[in-house]
């Protein structure tokens, strides 16, 4: 116990201090730790450069003895992205004091950051023989077994981690590997445990929305987007999922005034833009839809489903021309997608170009798998082109789909498609069409049948049979049917040369096809909303410090 | 605080603009030269007039002057230079005796400066620590000389390895060292004994055994050692000592060292550990992921500020109650205790320049200053209950007080959707041009897709007629007949009149060697002249590169430059294998000149 009464009461004892034991103190060393309260105060602050200063100072003093300057010295270099550096000196601070767990900690965190995942798994493991019970080390383990793809491993050190202490970031990652593996309902089970234990985190909250959204569990979703709304009210990809729900039931300026938020925090993002546009779009205000369109695809040219949407618009917009360009885009980028390729079609039959429509159309029929739409577009095409038998194969294949898609509840059909399926029927003469009659029934249910019962009832007979007649018989010069493959190349805007057919003939195709349109884009147009579900699997890499 | 001085002009335009502001601007001189944090600074009634002083223990510019401060009102009463950094400052009353003065307590250092009525009392010294005996044995027997430095190093090493106990200074220091300056650092030092001294982190006070607002505390202490220690008030001796896992940065205590207490310490492992009376280890411990910024209790809420930008709630067993994220980094926090109508809220100084105060959750005032506040203390100052002393980075003092009319209401439930929603979108306008073209593609939508369609059409021709021209006529650098496959680049070195030409050729076949080439240049002899416009390639080796130079001489002075044809030929053929025009660069040497 070092207790001195002061002699001198007069003085402060720093004066005191300094004239006398100066002399006898030259040879006296340095304590090595006194100022590392200083520098983790200046650190936590975030004032790197007063830390760096006394760093310089402590190390020069103790001649590169202090380890925790090293440390915090380290630290500041990772946080300015020179990782090697930063390793280099924890590798320091691991030799000065190589019992530590923390030193080793750090060192394997730089060789995370460096990509040199094996590496930093062999360090971690050092450090869990130094500390058995460090969430830590498990979680950011069980990180690195994910970069390596063995989820199992990934999977138990993660559980570990939550076993010695619960943080809401091994949630994360453990869900991630869940959604890595294509688990769906194991990563929202994790999700729940996650948002039972912290119920304010708002991006647990946000991605359980996402994920019921994904499956289309739409009550469920909107709570927790709206939970993490009411936390974070500025909350980007919560308000925009939450936001394209409320398209998808029309409430547009509902949805547009929440973008507003978004739009402040996030003024270039594409999904943004694009879910804007379409809202403009579904108030019928086409030209800003546009203009916000191609602000999307300006931010963001290689997303295909921006390209779709613009497509989608100019045919609304009789710019066919435009539509043609914008749908092809999109095909070079998607080119697996039946529905683009009928959006290709109705743009072709627009541009009188029948030969390439109906290429596109059986391509169209070859690769979708559900929606009936596709046929019906496919039918009218040929039986206004005369081709009745291959007209009706196509309607055959549109009632099988149908059947088919009746089975799920949520499924809604378009009362114009209806309608107009109805019209072909009869002009097939295919009877009263029995498919139909359920889904009226179901469409009755709901307040659109209105529509639905007077195109029932007023059963005209389409395109009025002089019309048909003719086409049926100048039909005759389209007859070859290209094969599968041949068909591709010339829908991809490079194959396309141009064919120009005999006028007088794309007149009498038109107005079927005129009243087909906006069936086509409201039915896609559903389809395009949950964008929110492509939100939902980006996902940001998250580990500790 | 009579002494209002109108000098504050930056906080006072800014303040007094609100009149609904519940602070009095009493002082603000940015150039106070005060550098400190908010556990050096302390109110005191030091000399027991009832007029309560200010006391800094000031880092000085660069950390390089420290001093102790004491301040009345916006004067600096007394200051004199300290031997060390202050870590922390603090008041206690010491003992029952009359007049009650509290002491003020400094930690710097391995010590503790005690001073009563502002002049020098005590000093306390930590205790030294006790140092590995494995390493006390070896440094004795060196002093006997009976191991030499080498086999010191390896057996100091051998123990810096495994042991428990660190190394001392001594020992450290001696393995850096060369094997040429051990002799001399070991004759010097063997006969010191070796010592291992730790530092004082952070200090505060605790009362001794009666809850009173005047009652004596005892001084806790935390050290670097990862250790917490309560000192006696009187004796100066160690009356409980705990360890902790990791080093402790912040501290906050409650109840009585007699009775029952509780200790929570934030560290520096980002963990806050909580003690109770009788528990030498901790009790409970709370895990952040993030490093503490600052801790302070209100009521029976550990309310933690993390370097992650939010405010934390957790109970005295560690459960967590609420978060609340902050618009900037927390630089500091401390309690703001308003006794007229016991309300007790955090303030968080933070790094745009506001002080944030907060009761729980909800956000009871915002106060901005003209500099970044890094230190902050509320209490009675002067005669004044209610101050707010805020000291900034550029070492600014600001003084507020609070008004006696004030009363902090809690602005109820979120405010309303964010301001953003009310912005309008941003839009982009579309032209009246565009206006005129969407119309113009409905009209003759198909004749411009047909136009289209066939420039694109023609264009491709067009690209690969001339792709299949060049092919055709050995045009391209690189020939791929089945017999020669070559590859050819030119490089043009110098800066005129002369320049080096070297051709790169190289045979891409995988196993034939070439023989029989020839290397034909084709040039304007106005403007040019070359050595040897034609000469033989020598046998071209597979994978190999083979230079060949010539010098190009540029004859004309007029700043002229030409296109040099490169033919490379085979022996009884006219047509070339392939060819590369090189357009040479103007001849600057002849310009210079």
């Amino acid at each position: 116990m070092a207790e001195e009464r002061l002699a001198t009461r007069t003085q402060f004892p720093a004066s005191a201090e300094s004239q006398k034991p100066r002399l006898k103190k030259a040879q006296e060393f340095p304590i090595l730790e006194k100022q590392n309260w200083l520098i983790h105060l200046h650190y936590i602050r975030k004032d790197y450069e007063a830390c760096k200063a006394v760093i310089k100072e402590q190390l020069q003093e103790t001649q590169g003895l202090c380890e925790y300057a090293i440390y915090v010295q380290a630290l500041i270099f990772r946080l300015e992205g020179n990782i090697q550096e930063s390793l280099e000196l924890f590798q320091t601070c691991a030799v000065l004091s190589p019992q530590c767990a923390d030193n080793l900690k750090q060192v394997a965190r730089s060789l995370f950051l460096l990509g040199k995942h094996k590496a930093a798994i062999e360090v971690y493991n050092e450090a869990a023989k130094l500390n058995q019970k460090d969430w830590e080390i498990c979680h950011n383990l069980g990180v690195c077994y994910i970069y390596l793809k063995q989820f199992d491993k990934a999977h138990d050190q993660l559980h570990n981690a939550l076993h010695l202490n619960r943080h809401d970031l091994t949630y994360i990652m453990l869900g991630k590997i869940h959604l890595l593996q294509g688990d769906l309902d194991k990563a929202i089970e994790i999700y729940k445990k996650a948002v039972e234990f912290s119920p304010e985190n708002t991006e647990l909250l946000t991605t359980l929305g996402l994920l019921y959204l994904q499956l289309g569990i739409y009550q469920k979703a909107f709570e927790h987007l709206g939970n993490a709304l009411t936390y974070d009210p500025t909350n980007y990809k919560a308000i925009l999922a939450a936001g394209s729900m409320m398209q998808t039931h029309g409430d547009f300026d509902v949805a547009l005034t929440k973008y507003r938020v978004v739009a402040c925090a996030v003024p270039e993002s594409p999904p943004l833009w694009n879910n804007i546009g379409m809202c403009f779009f579904g108030k019928k205000k086409y030209v800003a839809a546009i203009s916000c369109l191609k602000r999307a695809n300006y931010l963001a040219p290689f997303d295909w489903k921006i390209l779709y949407n613009l497509g989608l618009v100019h045919l609304t917009m009789q710019q066919y021309a435009s539509a043609f360009h914008f749908v092809s885009a999109a095909i070079n980028l998607q080119p697996k997608m039946g529905e683009l390729f009928m959006l290709l079609a109705v743009a072709l039959t627009n541009l009188e170009d029948p030969e390439n429509a109906r290429r596109a159309y059986a391509e169209a029929a070859r690769l979708d798998r559900c929606n009936p739409l596709v046929n019906l577009n496919y039918a009218v095409l040929l039986y206004n082109q005369g081709e009745r038998k291959g007209a009706l194969a196509q309607f055959q294949e549109m009632e099988k789909k149908i059947r088919l898609l009746k089975d799920s509840p949520s499924l809604e059909f378009d009362a114009e498609m209806v309608e107009m399926a109805q019209k072909l029927g009869a002009a097939l003469q295919v009877g009263e069409a029995l498919v139909w009659t359920k889904p009226v029934k179901d469409t009755k249910s709901k307040h659109r049948s209105a529509s639905a019962c007077k195109a029932a009832s007023l059963q005209q007979p389409l395109g009025s049979n002089q019309a048909l007649g003719q086409a049926m018989s100048s039909a005759a010069a389209y007859r070859k049917l290209p094969s599968g493959r041949r068909l591709h190349a010339a829908l991809s805007p490079r194959g396309f040369g141009p064919r120009v057919p005999a006028e007088g003939l794309w007149l009498l195709a038109r107005p079927t096809l005129l009243r087909l349109r906006t069936p086509v884009s409201r039915a896609s147009w559903k389809g395009k909303l949950p964008y929110a579900g492509q939100i939902g699997t980006c996902f940001l890499s998250h580990a500790v410090h | 605080m009579a002494a209002a001085s109108s000098s504050d002009s930056d906080s006072g335009r800014a303040e007094s603009s609100e009149a609904s502001s519940k602070w009095l601007d009493a002082h603000y001189d940015p150039m106070a030269n005060i550098h400190t944090f908010s556990s050096c600074l302390a109110l005191a009634d030091l000399h027991g007039d009832g007029e309560y002083k200010l006391v800094v223990g000031d880092l000085g510019p660069s950390g390089q002057h420290p001093r102790l401060k004491v301040l009345k009102g916006p004067t600096v009463l007394t200051e004199s230079p300290l031997p060390a950094l202050p870590a922390a400052a603090a008041t206690f009353l010491m003992e029952q005796h009359e007049p009650r003065t509290p002491a003020l307590a400094l930690a710097s250092g391995p010590c503790v400066y005690v001073y009563k009525n502002l002049k020098p009392y005590f000093k306390f010294t930590l205790p030294q620590l006790p140092p590995n005996p494995l390493e006390q044995d070896l440094w004795n027997q060196v002093k006997e000389d009976r191991i030499d430095p080498l086999t010191l190093k390896e057996m100091l090493e051998g123990i810096r390895e495994k042991a428990e106990v660190p190394l001392s200074v001594q020992s450290l220091r001696f393995l850096q060292l060369e094997l040429s300056e051990m002799e001399a650092f070991v004759s010097q030092h063997k006969s010191k004994s070796i010592k291992r001294q730790t530092v004082i982190t952070t200090m505060t006070t605790l009362k001794k055994n009666l809850a009173d607002e005047d009652a004596v505390s005892c001084l806790v202490l935390g050290t670097e050692n990862k250790e917490l220690l309560v000192l006696d008030p009187e004796a100066f001796t160690i009356l409980a000592k705990m360890s902790l896992p990791s080093v402790p940065v912040f501290l906050e205590v409650s109840g009585q060292f007699d009775v029952e207490f509780r200790l929570a310490a934030a560290c520096r492992n980002g963990n806050i550990y909580i003690l109770r009376r009788d528990s030498k280890r901790p009790k409970y411990c709370i895990e952040l992921s993030a490093q503490p910024v600052g801790l302070v209790r209100v009521h029976k809420v550990l309310v933690v500020g993390s370097n992650q930008d939010t405010l934390h709630g957790f109970t005295h067993k560690g459960k967590k109650l609420w978060t609340v994220q902050m618009p900037a980094a927390i630089l500091t926090m401390n309690l703001l205790e308003q006794r007229s109508r016991s309300l007790q809220a955090v303030m968080a100084g933070l790094a745009n320049g506001e002080v944030h105060i907060y009761h729980d959750k909800a956000l009871l005032n915002v106060i901005r200053t003209p500099d970044v506040v890094t230190s902050l203390c509320f209490g009675r100052y002067g005669r004044e209950d209610n101050t707010l002393i805020m000291t900034t980075r550029g070492g600014g003092l600001i003084i507020k007080i609070l008004k006696r009319t004030a009363v902090f209401v809690e602005a109820r439930g979120e405010a309303g959707p964010p301001p953003a929603q009310a912005m309008k979108l941003n839009v982009p306008r579309k032209t009246r041009l565009y206006v005129d073209q969407t119309l113009r593609e409905r009209e003759a939508g198909t004749a411009m897709h047909r136009t289209f369609q066939t420039d694109l059409y023609l264009l491709r021709l067009r690209a690969a007629r001339a792709y299949v021209q060049a092919l055709e006529s050995s045009l391209n650098p690189v020939s791929v007949t089945a017999r020669e496959p070559l590859k050819l680049h030119a490089v043009v070195q110098g800066l005129g009149p002369t320049f080096k030409l070297t051709l790169h050729l190289q045979n891409t076949s995988t196993a034939r060697p070439i023989l029989g080439l020839l290397v034909c240049f084709l040039y304007n002899e106005v403007l040019y002249a070359l050595p040897r416009a034609f000469f033989k390639v020598p046998l071209l080796v597979p994978g190999l590169n083979y230079p060949l130079e010539t010098f190009v001489e540029s004859l004309s002075d007029k700043g002229i430059s030409d296109i040099i044809k490169v033919l490379v030929l085979r022996e009884g053929q006219s047509a070339p294998l392939l060819s590369a025009h090189i357009n040479m660069p103007v001849s600057e040497g002849l310009e210079a000149t």
